[in-house]
């Protein structure tokens, strides 16, 4: 009796369901079901916060629900891996980060830029230096001669080890002739607690973006010396650049783009490239990332592909020439 | 089930000979003088101090307390059945939940609890679809937690 | 003043109040489901905070986060499944008295108290904020060194038993927090090649593994349906709450002031505060041995700190941008997003929307006691459904909400495996608490251990080179060496005056 029952059930179910399967792969323009936006990195902060508003301007621009999913860890590895290898069927995409172009090369995955359909680059933040509001430096290139003078003396923080705002610190050493291991780096969880760290005195850097330090710069316990990018920030308009202020080329920006599983077909991507392209002109989204400070970029697709490859080559170098890569 | 401590002891002992062993792969880091094995190893150690007091204190204890003690439910093969029933439970929801679908996984899941805790068999299915409905609904439609729709995609609402 | 008046006026307006009403139900909700956390509630405010004004988007979030900490007390209570990470250090303690039939008395004491504490967190919060703040930043990876330090030494105090089997379980728990990729090197460690493992064992799945899984595991193996307590209803969880009140009046604003210290301290929540406060209360407790069988005088002490935590956690996300906990760091997001950016700032340029957010915290918390009373009366119930049907659903909630921590059924399997264990560990007398416990503390201790060992260059005189470190070097020290030094001095006068 129960076993009848419990087949049965089952296997009306599965009747049910497979002729329901057959009956939705005939039909469909995407999307016709709610989609799930992957965010590599945890709740709260600037990736979730930037994810979380696209997701729901999308979700009315699509007219349906985009649902929000972190997936955190292991340096961003599991997130991303999650986006690289979800069906390429338009229902699940995610926020990729500059991390794509710096893990395989570390040796945790074998994943790449190759590994994604990029939609669009949406922005992109420039490392800055920053050093403590009573500190002796004035500008980048006192910072530098400094450490030429004593090598080993500073310390440096703002993310883990072979990090991204690491690399920005390695990078501008090795642009400036110097051993990227004259300062040794202390890994944190993030720029927060590195930032912590430089005003409890535990460091004398912290390579983060001048975005992520704009609190404690208002609260004049930090100073931010350069910036790490083509050009002074709207938002911090008294920050030189890393080439005024040290007379150095070397530029790094962290950066955050929309993207979905390798081979998302056409006519998914035909209808979310301008889907986003509205949300990103939209007041609503311009107005949140000025808010935050975030620096607004809008690269679409083979756009962004190339940007990816200059960026994986450009961190490949780099953490070849200061001994991150493995 | 209750187990001499020095089976405890010698298991620990064993583990943390292999933790130590396997952390002398991690390799040094750039620039640093301290490498990702000393916690691992630093931890190990003291798991194979405890655990050689503790293979010293069964063998003292060797006469008073047996080896192996499985208690009453495990001479029982109807318990037997039921205990091995959970962890079986979750195995088959994390092999099976994403091709089925969190609905069919989780109801077929409860209705066999259900009736191996002696529910009557319909009270049984009303339960476990009841209350795989409810937790769909809070979960999937409220909490947006990306349950597997599963075989039944087609009709996801 | 007029400030104040201004803010009360931001804050009592219907619109306001129905915004806190409806967060306070959710928040409840969410709290009393294990594997649903406070900050997985705050984060699924976000989105529909986009659209509210500055003062009901940030009562919104304080009303929830303030009511699912009290209610992860409640399935820590009536079946020993903390509903939060905050609840885990008493859930046991909690537990034992339902099994005495004293259920409504563990969530009575435990409300007033979240209440008390949470209102003794907020008014440090208002009044001290800026200066608390000077202290907290002080705090450079040496001194979060000594505090995880201290933090284990808990494990010592609350563990039961054999002190042996406790140091092996706690690290276990000190082991399994190195699993994954480790920040100091960014090797993955203990992964096996899986993706999934280098993410680490959340702390979520393993607490529910370990104490709802293991549950389940014991009422299959019990060979006798354990008999249902019958519970003494005292009609009104607050009757005879005053003495239990008076008798712990100590307890409940050492509690409070436990809770808000270490909430000030970023990287230190709720959950760490809970712990320290149950075993100082058990450590300076004249009846140290009553704790585990269902004594309330943890309770006190703990409850109280975890919801003073709270409003302690934004005395840096304010300040300094900083933030005290998970919960805080998503809150930045929405303070810089309403155009309320962090700094000492804003409490110059906007101090009505400042003193709006104290004064949704005191409401808040007020509104714990008839909204938690209800959700106590609720809750009752799930004591009076048999057990053969409730522990199914249990474990159908515990998958569900080890799947919600990362959306994916590898939390699942940390749930299994740790309930597995657990359970073997409790059958033969391993206390589980201190796993827990080094769990939490693990990453805590190794990553500051090493941050501070580059900076020192390798110099371990280096912890104690700043003065805050160096006392806390000493106090951590001290509470670990002095008691045998001073056994053996007591034992040798003894010696010498027989």
């Amino acid at each position: 009796m129960l076993k009848r029952l419990i087949f049965g059930r089952v296997a009306g179910m599965l009747l049910g369901g497979f002729a329901l399967l057959a009956a939705g792969a005939a039909q469909a323009e995407w999307p016709e079901r709610p989609i799930t936006l992957i965010v590599p990195w945890g709740a709260g902060g600037g990736t979730d916060a930037t994810g979380r508003m696209i997701g729901s301007l999308l979700e009315k621009e699509l007219g349906q629900p985009v649902n929000v999913v972190n997936r955190t860890g292991g340096s961003g590895v599991v997130g991303h891996s999650a986006i690289a290898n979800a069906k390429p069927d338009g229902y699940t995409l995610g926020v990729i980060t500059v991390e794509v172009g710096m893990m395989h090369w570390a040796g945790l995955t074998d994943l790449d830029h190759m590994s994604y359909t990029p939609i669009a680059l949406y922005n992109a933040d420039p490392a800055g230096l920053q050093v403590r509001a009573d500190s002796p430096y004035q500008s980048a290139a006192d910072v530098i001669d400094a450490i030429k003078a004593n090598p080993g003396k500073f310390k440096g923080s703002g993310t883990g080890q072979g990090g991204i705002w690491h690399l920005a610190l390695a990078g501008m050493l090795n642009d400036a002739g110097i051993d990227p291991a004259a300062v040794p780096w202390v890994p944190s969880k993030g720029a927060a607690p590195g930032l912590q760290e430089l005003a409890a005195g535990g460091v004398e850097f912290v390579t983060c973006s001048v975005v992520e330090a704009a609190a404690l710069i208002d609260a004049g316990k930090v100073r931010s010396l350069a910036v790490m990018g083509d050009a002074r920030l709207g938002a911090f308009p008294d920050v030189p650049t890393l080439k005024e202020s040290a007379g150095l080329d070397w530029k790094l920006a962290a950066w955050r783009g929309l993207a979905g599983p390798k081979g998302l077909p056409e006519e998914v991507t035909g209808k979310l490239v301008p889907a986003f392209e509205k949300v990103w002109n939209s007041a609503e989204f311009q107005k949140f990332m000025e808010g935050r400070g975030f620096g607004l970029v809008w690269k679409p697709e083979a756009e962004f592909a190339t940007w990816m490859s200059e960026s994986d080559a450009g961190l490949g170098s780099v953490m070849k020439a200061v001994g991150l890569a493995k | 089930m209750r187990l001499n401590d020095a089976i405890f002891g010698i298991v620990l002992l064993i583990f943390a000979f292999a933790v130590i062993v396997y952390s002398q792969s991690f390799p040094a880091t750039f620039g640093q003088s301290y490498g990702p094995d000393l916690f691992p190893v630093l931890i190990a150690s003291g798991l194979a101090v405890c655990g050689l007091l503790l293979t010293l204190k069964g063998w003292a204890a060797r006469r008073k307390t047996p080896w192996f003690e499985s208690g009453d439910w495990a001479k029982d093969w109807h318990k037997l059945v039921t205990f091995a029933l959970v962890p079986l439970a979750l195995i088959f929801y994390i092999l099976f939940s994403e091709f089925l679908g969190f609905l069919p996984t989780a109801s077929l899941i409860l209705f066999v609890l259900l009736r191996r805790f002696s529910v009557g068999p319909l009270a049984a299915l009303g339960i476990a679809c009841a209350t795989s409905l409810v937790i769909h609904t809070i979960f999937a439609r409220f909490l947006l937690v990306p349950l597997p729709w599963g075989l039944l995609q087609p009709i996801a609402w | 003043m007029d400030v104040l008046l201004t803010a009360i006026g931001l804050v009592f307006t219907p619109y306001v109040l129905l915004v806190m009403l409806g967060a306070a139900l959710f928040g409840l909700f969410v709290g009393s489901i294990p594997g649903l956390t406070a900050t997985m509630a705050t984060a699924l405010l976000i989105p529909i905070t986009f659209f509210m004004d500055p003062v009901p988007a940030i009562a919104a979030i304080v009303t929830t986060v303030a009511m699912a900490i009290f209610a992860g007390d409640i399935p820590g209570c009536l079946l020993r499944i903390p509903g939060t990470p905050a609840s885990a250090a008493y859930a046991d303690e909690a537990h034992a008295l339902t099994a005495k039939g004293q259920a409504e008395r563990a969530l009575g004491t435990s409300l007033v108290c979240a209440v008390i504490g949470g209102l003794l967190g907020t008014l440090v919060l208002a009044t001290t904020a800026p200066l608390l703040a000077e202290f907290a930043i002080q705090f450079s990876s040496f001194e979060y060194f000594w505090l995880a330090c201290l933090g284990l030494s808990c494990a010592v105090m609350i563990s039961t038993g054999s002190v042996l089997k406790g140091a092996v379980s706690l690290l276990i728990g000190l082991f399994i927090s190195t699993i994954g990729i480790d920040i100091t090197a960014g090797h993955p460690r203990f992964t096996f090649g899986s993706v999934e493992m280098m993410g680490g064992i959340s702390f979520i799945p393993a607490m529910i593994g370990m104490f709802a899984v293991s549950e389940v595991l014991r009422y299959v193996a019990s060979s006798r349906q354990k008999p249902q307590v019958p519970q003494q209803s005292i009609g009104n969880v607050f009757r005879g709450l005053g003495p239990v009140l008076r008798r712990y009046k100590l307890n409940l604003v050492r509690g409070g002031a436990i809770g808000t210290a270490i909430g000030v301290l970023p990287g230190a929540g709720a959950d760490i505060a809970a712990w320290v406060a149950y075993a100082v209360s058990k450590r300076f407790s004249r009846e140290p041995e009553k704790f585990g069988s269902g004594h309330v005088e943890g309770l006190v002490d703990s409850g109280s700190a975890n919801n003073a935590g709270l409003s302690g956690a934004w005395v840096p996300a304010l300040v300094f941008g900083i933030p005290g906990d998970s919960i805080t760091a998503i809150v930045i997001g929405v303070l810089y997003m309403k155009g309320m950016n962090p700094g000492p700032t804003v409490f110059l340029n906007q101090p009505e929307l400042i003193y709006a957010v104290f004064v949704a915290f005191f409401l808040a918390n007020l509104a714990l006691l008839p909204l938690g009373f209800l959700a106590i009366r609720l809750a009752r119930q799930v004591l009076r459904m048999p057990q053969r049907i409730l522990m199914p659903i249990i474990l159908m909630f515990c998958i569900v909400g080890a799947f919600a921590i990362n959306n994916t059924v590898f939390g699942i399997s940390i749930m299994l495996v740790l309930g597995l264990l657990a359970y073997i560990m409790e059958e033969n007398g391993f206390p589980i608490a201190p796993t827990i416990l080094g769990i939490v503390l693990g990453t805590m201790l190794e990553d500051n251990f090493m941050s501070s060992m580059i900076k020192a260059d390798g110099d371990l005189l280096g912890f104690f080179s700043r003065p805050i470190a160096l006392s806390l070097g000493i106090v951590t020290l001290s509470i670990w060496f002095l008691p045998p030094v001073i056994r053996a001095l007591r034992k040798r006068s003894q010696r010498f005056s027989q």
